[in-house]
């Protein structure tokens, strides 16, 4: 197969999408040496079609819009190869790849193209067509990382961050204890945050199963509504390959102690191993995969085990060429013992110290949390032609938690229904379409939130309009939000963008409003904190912001490639608990005003040798809390005003070697404790793997400095942690 | 400069910045620490800690309570330092916005889940600061607290005999 400048056929790309009926295109994938690839990925560009190759490297795609298509295979360590194909409606088309190693030091005749996105118009667009920034994490970043959990995975990615589990885009959150995230977790596509709390389970969807992860930073919610104030992540799951396939993962890890005699603990290092298995079965018609496993892990603090398990299956059904009917779900269930804040003086055995960050208070002994939480979804997709495809699909997600403290136990069991309808059109040359509704209902029945439940219904359209070289865009969604069967009460989020391809990059530009309507638990908490009596505001109303962007993404050399963004968002009436000392009260309430503007650049680069893939990611932060009330403007807590990350991975046949160093600036503000010491964080993390046959071997040694530091109030973060994966595939 | 020995000097830059330490063993200060804004001094226990008890911790009220509702108002907020369950005397650290305080002192905390409404049987008073020869009910031990340094010396004796109710400030009792 004769690979081309894939830059050259811009031109022809949206010209694929023109045919009238569909085509089939097979063909099969093999290396250099003609030994056949297993599970690479075979996808047409600019839409959702694609498809593993089997044991013998073959791989069949239905339902190909008929025209002019670019065809791109994939594989893990490998470079990807592009094919352009013309296919009649009804006809049949063979297109066979050779991949070659990504370690060549001859350079590849053709432009690499970034990524396909789909998550940032709810559509498939290629990364550089987006209006927002996207962040991506691929599946051969997964791999390399060796880590257990999506947020472990996510946590470096340009301007993310998470803060004990909690994430942050571009300071979105801050840390509000995984209440009401300003971020939204998506599936497949799906809504996954919580039905209660709006917080995120990141442990919802098994590592294994997924094929890779989306990030869109800046506000989201004129495609996704509540929650996507500050960015979407998009969470996308493995396809199935036709065929037999086995896979066996099974990790084993060892805490670093205690860096100094004053802080031991315990008289054992703590451990971590677990077990996944995934298999699955495929056709040409239908294909199902199950997958379970397990860890358990000492935990590297005080009060710290954890016992975690989960299962998931998904099947995907292809009764006709352009019908696909996708079904997925998962459980898991932590059980876990809960380090509540580090010990200060006098609260523990402190032999002298201030503060003990290994041990925790001797009030907090004996705190131990169950979480169980499962989804399943499906999702019908129908292309009934080039110029119109639409898609309708079910959600239900469930999350249960018992916690357990001393003298004090909280339950809870929410759910979160939902229901969407949408269709893409292509009406006329250079012009997408994209509109839908959507519905959801959570409830939630717990003895700190009550008995409640929320409505929402939702619709939304946004169109882009190709202008030469520009691509103009314009939407907006409106929802209806209604709590215990109230009156609805709307919030219209509009959004308006551009790219514009010149010789320096593609040019973005982007303003869009986001909102998040209150969580059921900050409407209706009723609890007690310190003595503090936590109680409900049902007239919270949702919280907004207008986001600004302006972006480029370029190629400034064959090896290097750049993107940079300024953004800028003016935050309204964020929910925030107040403390009312007189009343001896807490309340959530809409009180503050807040700006975040800043930087975010990400450059990666293979210098020096192809051998070598080097990445940094920058960001810059101003964020303030406007004055209100009485309250003057201050720093907004818990965001750094410097993020860095840089990586560098160097591969050698099968052997692969590299790190990543994240650098978090000093938080200028923090809550609850503002007298403790803080520190910048400094992490750096190295990796190790070997690849062998059906074998692999990856070794991970986290936060390799043993730097210890913490970034929430006197909680410790991860200290040294080395882990040994090891993956069988059949 | 090379490419090599560009790549090389970012290395070396992200390593010294790596190597920098993080947090280090803090032995607990035996005066108040510079530039801590609180009070500080040392605490002399007296008599047996109860088996009920959940904690003891010290506090500070800039105005002494006038009804049960007030008791919330101290500081600082959320959580006070706790101080150890008996032995040796201790040196214990409060911070607290500078202002004047009439009321610092420790308080016992029984087992169970704290409210307003149950204030009197799980908090108890048990011990205060106070001048010297002062034998008033609560004290009259006023605390300047200035901003950039803490107020140290602020001793007393957390007398685990010698307790009392919330309703003995605000009677009756039940």
């Amino acid at each position: 197969m004769r690979s081309r400048p894939v830059a050259a056929l811009f031109p022809l790309f949206w010209a694929t999408a023109l045919g009238a009926q569909t085509a089939v295109v097979y063909g099969t994938v093999r290396d250099e040496r003609g030994a056949p690839f297993h599970n690479a990925n075979v996808v047409v560009l600019g839409t959702a079609l694609g498809s593993l190759t089997d044991r013998e490297g073959h791989y069949r795609l239905p339902g190909v819009p008929a025209g002019r298509i670019i065809l791109s295979a994939r594989f893990i360590g490998h470079v990807h190869a592009f094919d352009t194909l013309t296919v009649a409606a009804g006809d049949s088309a063979e297109a066979d790849f050779t991949l070659r190693p990504s370690t060549l030091d001859n350079p590849l005749p053709f432009v690499v193209v970034g990524p396909v996105v789909v998550t940032a118009a709810k559509r498939s667009q290629l990364l550089d067509q987006a209006i927002t920034s996207v962040a991506v994490v691929s599946d051969t970043e997964l791999a390399r990382r060796a880590v257990n959990t999506v947020d472990e995975a996510v946590d470096k990615a340009p301007g993310v961050q998470f803060l004990y589990g909690q994430v942050n885009i571009r300071g979105s959150t801050g840390y509000v204890q995984g209440l009401g995230s300003r971020v939204l977790l998506l599936v497949d596509g799906v809504p996954a945050n919580q039905g209660d709390r709006g917080g995120i389970n990141w442990d919802l969807v098994p590592l294994e199963d997924v094929q890779r992860v989306e990030i869109v930073k800046g506000a989201g919610s004129s495609l996704y509504g509540s929650a996507a104030l500050g960015g979407v992540v998009n969470v996308l799951t493995r396809d199935i390959a036709p065929g037999v396939h086995v896979r066996v993962r099974a990790t084993g890890g060892t805490y670093a102690n205690p860096p100094h005699d004053v802080w031991k603990f315990r008289d054992y290092t703590g451990a971590e191993e677990g077990l996944d298995a995934t298999g699955s079965y495929g056709t040409e018609l239908v294909r199902a995969s199950v997958s379970g496993g397990g860890w358990h892990s000492d935990g590297y603090r005080e009060q710290d085990r954890r016992d975690h398990w989960h299962t998931a299956a998904k099947l995907d059904w292809r009764p006709l060429a352009a019908t696909r009917l996708t079904a997925s779900g998962s459980w898991a269930s932590d059980q876990y013992q809960t380090p509540l804040i580090w010990c200060t003086r006098g609260g523990c055995d402190d032999r002298g110290q201030a503060y003990q960050p290994f041990m925790i208070d001797t009030a907090g002994r004996g705190a131990f949390t169950r979480s169980d939480k499962g989804y399943v979804s499906a999702t019908l997709e129908r292309t009934a032609s080039a110029r119109f495809a639409w898609q309708a699909r079910g959600s239900w997600l469930r999350t249960r938690f018992s916690d357990y403290q001393p003298g004090n136990d909280d339950a809870g069991i929410a759910n979160r229904f939902g229901a969407e309808l949408r269709a893409l059109a292509h009406p006329a040359e250079g012009r997408v379409v994209t509109v839908g509704a959507e519905g959801a209902r959570s409830d939630v029945a717990s003895d700190i939130f009550g008995d409640h439940s929320q409505n929402e219904v939702a619709a939304y359209g946004e169109s882009e309009q190709r202008v030469g070289r520009t691509r103009l865009t314009a939407g907006a969604r409106i929802d209806y939000i209604a709590v215990d069967g109230g009156g609805l009460s709307a919030v219209v989020s509009p959004r308006v963008g551009a790219v514009l391809e010149t010789s320096a990059g593609a040019w973005r530009a982007s303003a869009g409003r986001g909102f998040r309507g209150p969580s059921l638990a900050e409407r209706f908490v009723s609890t007690i904190v310190s003595g503090l009596v936590v109680i409900p505001n049902p007239d919270l109303h949702p919280e907004t912001a207008w986001s600004l962007e302006l972006g480029n993404a370029a190629r400034i050399s064959p090896s290097v490639h750049v993107d940079a963004a300024l953004f800028w968002t003016e935050a309204h009436d964020l929910i925030e608990p107040n403390v009312n000392l007189g009343t001896g009260q807490i309340q959530f309430r809409n009180v503050a005003r807040a700006r975040l503007a800043g930087l975010d650049l990400s450059l990666s680069a293979t210098p020096l040798t192809p051998r070598l893939t080097t990445a940094l990611a920058y960001t810059f932060l101003y964020a303030r809390g406007l004055a209100h009330d009485t309250v003057p403007e201050r720093p907004l807590a818990f965001r750094p005003k410097h993020l860095l990350t840089l990586s560098a991975d160097y591969q050698w046949h099968t052997v692969s070697a590299g790190g990543d160093f994240r650098y978090t600036s000093r938080f200028e503000r923090v809550e609850l404790y503002p007298g403790d010491e803080r520190v910048a964080g400094k992490v750096l993390d190295l990796r190790v793997g070997v690849e062998r046959g059906p074998l692999s071997v990856r070794g991970r040694l986290a936060n390799a400095l043993n730097y210890i530091y913490n970034q929430v109030p006197r909680t410790l973060a991860p200290v040294r942690t080395l882990s040994v994966t090891l993956t069988w595939t059949y | 400069m090379t490419t090599r020995t560009r790549g090389a000097a970012a290395f070396a830059l992200a390593a010294a910045v790596a190597c920098n330490q993080g947090l280090e063993p803090a032995p607990a200060p035996t005066s108040c620490p510079p530039g801590f804004v609180g009070v500080c001094g040392t605490v002399s226990f007296v008599g047996q800690v109860p088996e009920s008890t959940a904690k003891v911790f010290v506090v500070a009220f800039d105005t002494f309570p006038k009804s049960q509702n007030d008791l919330f108002k101290f500081k600082p907020q959320p959580s006070p330092p706790n101080l150890p369950l008996g032995g040796p005397p201790f040196f214990y650290t409060l911070p607290l916005p500078s202002g004047r305080y009439e009321w610092v002192l420790a308080v016992w905390q029984k087992q169970g889940t704290l409210s307003p409404t149950n204030a009197d049987s799980l908090l108890r008073e048990t011990g205060f600061y106070h001048d010297k020869g002062d034998t008033t009910v609560h004290g009259s031990g006023i605390v300047i607290v200035n901003a950039g340094t803490g107020t140290d010396s602020i001793d007393f004796v957390v007398d685990f005999n010698n307790m009392h109710r919330v309703c003995y400030y605000f009677p009756p009792c039940p």
